[in-house]
């Protein structure tokens, strides 16, 4: 049985603490994946479907496996045997203990699977010095997508960056580059279609977004770029805390599996990385491979949706009404948008100040509000957010 | 009223700046303060740690306090995190160690290296990360000498969780808090881990023995084959695909046990030294 032995690796990696690391499963081949569309590994009752990520050719399963905040590696062993093959890490997770635990429980199963690791260092020494780190601690000598870690626009992504990416292709470090990103994509994703030199994009991408992102998505995999999907379960779910009523909601039997399910339905997203730490949770993703979203999923989901109706400014400019004391309502909720839904506060907050220079008046001061949203947004609420998060 | 609301906000600013009075980048000969101090709360932490902010999410986060530092060409930034409690602090802590690297007494336990230290206070976990200009600098006595003061001015104990010592000696790596599903096993919802030679052990702590009965019950449920044991107050043993020999018990509110031993037999005999050890 294959996972024993990995399982002992692990114990065994953990003693030596990656010191024995570079010895094991030294090989300068890179695998080829070629697994048929919808095929299932042999015993597997697990029915998988695949997608091929972007100009990659990768075949890739459409529920991968996003390793941040596993503990356990026998959850990574057992999705690996179940024929999960798309795995994400980074260096900085854990300081580079989640790839040390990432690459030893894959043990073996590494040439089977699509491994994919980030880099947040600033320049191009430091990125080359990651990577040598990460083949290190993922017990591998390539790694399949090496992405830059959490970009939020072109400005963050220097010339220097994409030598380095490059020139760890030529050695054969990495097969493809990418670029990580949480927000900005709009902007982002078509600067990365215009520089023609990523082969891959993950963005933050769930049922919560705008049409904006969709579009994105789409101008992204026609231009062939691969799309691997993160945040599926609408990212900040750990941020609610419990009694919040949008906590209580998304803990509804289903709500994870339902939104799992939104994205994987996209043709243009090839694979997915939610977290999973545990097995329940694994059987409960493996699912969104094997059933079609439905009405009931879109019924769950559109009752979050509703749920945060009253927060969310869609930006559509049909404000009803015009603030009395002359506040740029429309523009101020767009403010705070970027910062609650698109976690981009320090954008926000610079853009709400800019705003906010030129007027003094407090919402709090007023008894009412004479400005109304037709989508529902309770804007008196909001605004007061916006002037006690940014002001 | 506008003069109530001016009183407070002024009240709040200073309340939030003295309890971030273990932010100071002159703690550090030569070093000075670079932008101002910012503060972070479990709804935008992503701006900050943009693609890493789960990891401190998942073990229990309620703020950040920040500052950015920087002399001549370097920077250096000190993370300030207040977690939910000692646990999470710990936890966090434990989970960013490297096992590779010795561990220093600072707090209830402490990592210098040469750009970066961590370590944990009570329900504080705090990382100083310098960006050196010269990548091969090694600043660990400065760093060193930055994390005790800071440390010298959070509140809390530097006695870690009591659990710790309740594993048998010969671990092989400092022993994780595991925020979530320990083993991989949702009932098995926080606890502790550490590694031997051969096979892991945890504990998990249950509110009361009644409710640790209650998950041993639906524990065993997941393996089938499984068999009473002799160990603390009611066990099991078994055989798993991905845990090998393991062994679980209860001992009063205490779950605990050991996996990944070549076969049940042996699991339970350690986990009978472990029981032992339990209080």
């Amino acid at each position: 049985m294959p996972s024993k032995t990995s399982r002992r690796s692990f114990l065994s990696a953990s003693i030596s603490a990656g010191l024995l690391a570079p010895l094991a499963g030294a090989s300068p081949a890179i695998g080829a994946l070629s697994p048929t569309e919808d095929a299932a590994p042999t015993g597997s009752a697990v029915k998988l479907s695949y997608k091929t990520l972007g100009r990659t050719g990768l075949k890739v399963t459409t529920v991968g496996f996003g390793c941040m905040i596993t503990s356990d590696p026998s959850v990574i062993e057992r999705a690996a045997d179940l024929g999960i093959n798309y795995f994400d890490t980074a260096r900085s997770y854990q300081h580079g203990n989640n790839e040390r635990m990432v690459g030893a429980a894959l043990g073996a199963r590494r040439k089977q699977v699509v491994l994919s690791t980030k880099t947040h260092a600033p320049d191009k020494a430091g990125m080359m010095q990651h990577l040598d780190e990460s083949l290190k601690e993922l017990n591998t000598d390539y790694i399949d997508i090496w992405y830059l870690h959490g970009r939020s626009g072109p400005a963050e992504i220097p010339d220097e960056h994409i030598e380095a990416q490059q020139l760890a292709k030529q050695q054969g470090k990495v097969r493809f580059i990418g670029v990580s990103t949480h927000g900005g994509q709009p902007q982002l994703i078509p600067w990365m279609i215009q520089k023609r030199v990523f082969d891959v994009v993950l963005p933050a991408y769930n049922f919560s977004m705008d049409a904006a992102m969709n579009e994105a998505i789409d101008a992204a995999a026609k231009a062939g770029l691969g799309v691997v999907a993160m945040k599926v379960m609408a990212g900040g779910f750990r941020s609610h805390r419990p009694g919040d009523p949008l906590a209580d909601k998304l803990a509804q039997p289903g709500a994870l599996l339902a939104a799992l399910k939104w994205v994987v339905k996209n043709p243009n997203v090839a694979t997915t990385i939610p977290s999973m730490t545990g097995m329940d949770q694994l059987d409960e993703n493996l699912k969104a491979m094997d059933h079609t979203y439905s009405p009931a999923d879109a019924q769950i989901l559109a009752a979050h949706l509703e749920q945060i109706r009253p927060l969310y400014c869609r930006m559509c400019g049909q404000c009803d009404g015009a603030c009395s004391h002359g506040l740029p309502v429309a523009d101020a909720l767009r403010c705070l948008t970027y910062a609650d839904g698109y976690g981009q506060f320090a954008l926000g907050r610079e853009r709400y100040l800019e705003l906010a220079s030129a007027h003094t008046a407090r919402c709090a001061d007023c008894a009412s509000c004479t400005v109304h949203c037709p989508h529902g947004v309770h804007v008196a609420r909001r605004m007061a957010r916006a002037q006690e998060l940014f002001a | 009223m506008k003069r109530a609301a001016l009183w407070l906000t002024v009240l709040f600013a200073a309340g939030t700046a003295a309890a971030q009075g273990f932010l100071d980048c002159h703690f550090a000969p030569g070093w000075e303060q670079s932008g101002a101090k910012r503060q972070y709360d479990a709804g935008n932490l992503f701006d900050l740690k943009d693609g890493s902010a789960e990891g401190y999410l998942i073990f229990g986060f309620i703020r950040m306090s920040t500052i950015d530092c920087k002399s001549g060409a370097n920077t250096l930034t000190i993370d300030v995190s207040e977690m939910t409690g000692v646990d999470a602090a710990y936890g966090i802590f434990a989970a960013n160690l490297d096992p590779t690297q010795p561990t220093t007494e600072i707090g209830m336990g402490g990592q210098v290296q040469a750009q970066s230290t961590i370590f944990a206070k009570g329900k504080y976990y705090v990382e100083i990360v310098e960006v050196a200009a010269d990548s091969s600098t090694d600043d660990s006595l400065m760093l060193r000498a930055l994390a005790s003061a800071v440390e010298m001015r959070l509140e809390g104990s530097v006695t870690p969780p009591a659990q710790l010592h309740w594993f048998p000696p010969g671990n092989v790596a400092p022993v994780r808090m595991v925020p979530e599903s320990v083993l991989g096993l949702r009932e098995l919802s926080r606890g502790y881990v550490t590694n031997y030679a051969k096979g892991q052990a945890f504990i998990v702590l249950e509110d009361t023995p009644d409710d640790a009965a209650l998950v041993l019950k639906a524990l065993r449920a997941h393996f089938p084959g499984a068999i009473q044991a002799q160990v603390g107050d009611e066990a099991f043993q078994a055989n798993a695909q991905y845990l090998d020999g393991l062994c679980i018990f209860r001992k009063g509110r205490v779950l605990a046990g050991y996996a990944n031993l070549p076969n049940p037999q042996q699991a339970a005999a350690q986990a009978a030294a472990l029981a032992a050890r339990i209080p």
